[in-house]
């Protein structure tokens, strides 16, 4: 719009005007200069518009914060949740494979009970029934000490597996924190990938909230092999932390 | 010295598994009598009412703040002695510097042990017993 008042000026017009005139007097060599200039006149504002244009590129693009914080992603964030991705495959496989140890060395304890205490039952409903002489009673007596001994250390045993699984499921919590966290990092490249498209395929809007990705301070399960600055690699640190501060 | 194990503890922790783990943990230490919350917001009506002795709770939660919820707890006139054990994924030296000053009575990180939580809960139990 403005370009056409611009057009339509009456400088302009004398300039036209004046070309016109050289041309019907015939004077060739006024008549190039006056097209000269008009033609300067409209390639002066075709780069201003350019400039413009590419200012506003530039802005948007600043404004965006995208370059640098799809750096950030592609160089470290990636790499670190593959990080945090093996990771979880290395605690779910370690809780199956407890999970599994701990059956598997409970099982037979479980049919070493069955099986003795078949035999201790046989042969106590034999001596219900009285049909026990003196010799075969004091077998019983033995078998059945040592039916006792097998059926408290069987159970024992089978509580300390049982245990083994109960704190194998711990996984479940600290994976989630961890899928959790890669997530949202799925989530933030999404939003940058339809941010770029955008750009690329209009003009963006100049105020585009830039997602301040909550980089929360709650870092969640340390993860071996990624730097974790300011972090106690285990039990024993905290407490010697809290020792520190008087507990 | 004789601890109560009759004593009621609230379990708080948005995952239910943990949940469990800790409730499985403590049953098998004698403390049968817990309740379970998944974030701060669930738990605190839930301490205001008084039937809690202890409290169990993670730092990492929706709602509110395993932190938070210790703060509340020791600004409430009523629940301010309650002992509080944190355990938590978090591992920051600062955050544990935070749940100390706060007035957190243990901190354990997961993964942990089960012989851990003994050790931690009979500390809490040897300092207020003493």
């Amino acid at each position: 719009m403005e370009q056409q008042q611009n057009l339509l000026s009456t400088e302009n017009i004398a300039k036209v005007k004046n070309l016109l005139a050289s041309m019907e007097a015939g004077d060739l060599e006024k008549s190039q200069e006056c097209f000269d200039e008009l033609a300067e006149m409209r390639e002066s504002e075709l780069y201003q518009e350019i400039g413009k244009l590419t200012r506003e590129l530039h802005d948007s693009i600043n404004t965006f914060g995208l370059d640098d914080r799809l750096t950030d992603i592609a160089e470290d964030e990636i790499p670190d949740a593959r990080q945090r991705l093996a990771h979880v495959i290395t605690m779910t496989d370690e809780a199956a494979n407890n999970t599994l140890t701990a059956v598997e060395e409970s099982m037979p304890l479980c049919e070493q009970v069955i099986s003795v205490t078949r035999s201790v039952e046989n042969e106590w409903q034999r001596f219900s029934n009285r049909e026990l002489n003196v010799d075969e009673f004091k077998k019983l007596s033995k078998e059945l000490k040592s039916y006792f001994e097998i059926n408290s250390s069987s159970a024992i045993k089978i509580n300390e597996h049982l245990n083994n699984v109960l704190m194998a499921q711990g996984f479940q919590d600290l994976t989630s924190q961890i899928i959790k966290r890669v997530i949202s990092l799925v989530e933030e490249v999404e939003i940058s990938m339809v941010s770029i498209i955008q750009l690329a395929g209009s003009r963006p809007n100049s105020n585009k909230e830039t997602k301040d990705k909550e980089n929360s301070k709650l870092e969640g399960p340390v993860i071996p092999g990624l730097e974790a600055s300011g972090t106690v690699s285990g039990q024993d640190e905290v407490d010697d932390l809290l020792s520190s501060l008087g507990f | 010295m004789a601890i109560d194990k009759k004593m009621k503890i609230l379990i708080v922790d948005d995952f239910s598994t943990m949940r469990r783990i800790i409730k499985n943990l403590l049953r098998d230490l004698g403390f049968t009598n817990t309740e379970e919350a998944d974030d701060g917001t669930t738990a605190l009506p839930m301490l205001q009412t008084g039937k809690f002795d202890f409290l169990v709770t993670d730092w990492n939660m929706p709602g509110m703040q395993g932190i938070d919820l210790l703060k509340h707890v020791r600004a409430d006139e009523k629940l301010s002695s309650m002992p509080v054990l944190m355990v938590t994924a978090e591992q920051k030296r600062e955050q544990i510097v935070e749940a100390a000053q706060a007035g957190v009575n243990g901190y354990i990180v997961k993964p942990f042990t089960a012989q851990t939580l003994k050790e931690k809960l009979d500390k809490i139990f040897e300092r207020i017993e003493g």
